[in-house]
């Protein structure tokens, strides 16, 4: 991963004009919209959130592994930030300091070159990372000698840590791989669209509530619509991965189709037992950092050991 | 079967505000990255004064070594501020509160972001006399351990001399068991005149004069003048070089 391998990879041409044609289409839609007397102002926030993230994405990617890295890290520092203001964590600094570190940590050694292998990644010591990171948090209660609702915080840290740091910052890992590009591109763009399918399926035939005491917005016909989109997509984008064969595309959609909307059910659960409508308001349009990567963090490690598994580290 | 206790969360309260609003709430929500921020800012902010500005300090003694208390210090340049914040302890800068103007100083993201994260700057509205703000300051004081930077002529001056102090130190002051230190910077007009982009490389010399307490004093409109006055002759004096 490089400037100059980006600029020569089909991959990476082939992704930004994928997207750059979708945004044009969709501000061409919603231009007609506009002009035929709609009200599309909350959309239209939405897409300026596109129009702002999307160059940042492709820039960090393009910059290469490090910025990939790097970008990850911070992602998931900032969505932990919002988990900690979310649940009140954030007044704990022992607690969310160790997380922040072992955050750091995580990206740190996904920079590293494995000592014994030579290979880029240190991956046996971001797999066992979390060992040593549940010890130190579990530590803190000792160390101040407190009790009283402890167990409430270090659970909230150990949480906070595995699934918006450690089981997020898979997506890092794929920097490492001689596919980066392709992996990494496929990934975010497979797990947007089935997002946006899952929300355009839903507005128009959704009726069954899909977990109505979670998220009532959703509806079984959207999600039924994103995985089949979501099964179609790996298809489409078959020159990501030429090494894949068709079970493995199979198995791609579905970890994408599924995973992608547990990682949303995830999120919204969370939210609505903390009682609060967003995580954040760090994106026009989307809410908060978790908002939008809420996705990401079920189907980023899932497949990332899917791709370990069946095609080795490269 | 007994039910488990349900978790109660504590959300921040600004959770849900845009960054834009948030950044000019306050009091603010503690942040780790803020405050540390902050501190690195403040580490910076001490050296710039110190070797370009060769800034000087004298009466650092003077300043209490706890308790929430009040400077005031005549307004030639933004780096009336910024020398105040280098005379205090590090460990004091988060529970330092720079008044400044919120029709100035938070006007914008940008500078909202600056004004609240680096300097930790309480917005202060000038309309109404500042009643509003002011009841946020004595607010402010009442907790333990807080000092508040306050520029009683209300305006950077243009002249050099000390302006007349308005009313608000005096309101603040009269009748509260609440101590006042008096500072004067010189050196600040020539530095960064009003209207400069960017500060020059001039000495800047600070003295802090000893702290003075109202607290035998009515609220009446008269010991309010009196508190004025003498705050503003403590400050005339300091510039003559005087304790």
């Amino acid at each position: 991963m490089a400037i100059d391998l980006a600029t020569n990879s089909k991959v990476f041409l082939g992704y930004a004009l994928i997207t750059g044609a979708l945004l044009l289409l969709a501000g061409l839609l919603l231009g007609l919209l506009r002009l035929s007397g709609r009200d599309v102002s909350s959309p239209l926030r939405t897409y300026r959130g596109w129009l702002i993230m999307i160059p940042i994405v492709l820039g960090t990617l393009l910059l290469g592994r490090e910025a990939t890295i790097a970008g990850v890290t911070l992602l998931a520092a900032f969505g932990f930030r919002e988990f900690a203001r979310a649940t009140g964590l954030y007044e704990d600094w022992w607690m969310t300091g160790i997380v922040y570190l072992a955050i750091f940590a995580l990206g740190a050694v996904s920079l590293m070159t494995d000592p014994r292998l030579g290979q880029p990644g240190w991956y046996g010591f971001f797999m066992a990372l979390p060992t040593f990171v549940i010890a130190l948090i579990l530590l803190v209660p000792v160390l101040r000698n407190r009790a009283q609702g402890e167990l409430q915080k270090v659970a909230l840290a150990i949480f906070g840590f595995i699934y918006f740091g450690w089981m997020f910052m898979h997506l890092g890992l794929f920097a490492n791989t001689a596919n980066a590009y392709g992996y990494l591109l496929f990934l975010i763009f497979a797990v947007e669209v089935n997002d946006v399918a899952a929300f355009t399926f839903g507005k128009m035939f959704g009726k069954r509530k899909l977990r109505e005491h979670i998220s009532p917005n959703k509806t079984l016909a959207g999600s039924i619509g994103a995985i089949a989109v979501s099964l179609l997509l790996p298809w489409l984008l078959w020159f990501s991965f030429p090494q894949f064969n068709p079970a493995l595309l199979v198995l791609t959609g579905l970890i994408v189709g599924i995973g992608g909307q547990l990682g949303d059910l995830v999120i919204s659960y969370i939210k609505r037992d903390i009682g609060i409508k967003d995580m954040g308001t760090t994106i026009q349009g989307h809410g908060g950092i978790l908002d939008r990567v809420d996705s990401m963090i079920f189907v980023a490690p899932i497949f990332f050991h899917m791709v370990r598994w069946f095609n080795g580290a490269g | 079967m007994p039910v488990m206790n349900i978790w109660k969360y504590h959300p921040s309260p600004d959770i849900g505000t845009p960054i834009a609003d948030r950044l000019q709430r306050f009091p603010r929500e503690p942040g780790m990255l803020a405050y540390a921020i902050r501190s690195i800012g403040a580490l910076f902010l001490r050296a710039w004064m110190r070797v370009y500005h060769r800034l000087r300090i004298d009466g650092r003694e003077n300043l209490p070594a706890s308790g929430s208390y009040v400077l005031v210090c005549n307004h030639t340049s933004h780096l009336d501020t910024l020398c105040l914040l280098s005379a205090i302890a590090l460990r004091r800068i988060h529970h330092c509160f720079p008044a400044a103007a919120a029709d100035y100083f938070f006007t914008s993201l940008p500078r909202s972001a600056v004004s609240s994260t680096l300097i930790n700057a309480l917005p202060f509205d000038r309309r109404a006399g500042g009643a509003q703000s002011l009841d946020l300051c004595s607010r402010l004081l009442r907790e333990e351990g807080n000092i508040l930077i306050l520029f009683p002529e209300g305006t950077r001056t243009t002249t050099g001399a000390t302006g007349r102090f308005r009313s608000g130190i005096g309101r603040l002051a009269a009748g509260n068991d609440l101590d006042i230190v008096p500072c004067h910077l010189e050196g600040g007009m020539r530095a960064w005149p009003k209207g400069k982009l960017l500060p020059r490389p001039r000495r800047l010399h600070l003295r802090i004069g000893q702290a003075r307490n109202f607290r035998q004093l009515d609220t009446t409109a008269e010991s309010v003048k009196a508190v004025c006055k003498d705050l503003q002759e403590c400050v005339s004096r300091l510039a003559g070089g005087r304790a």
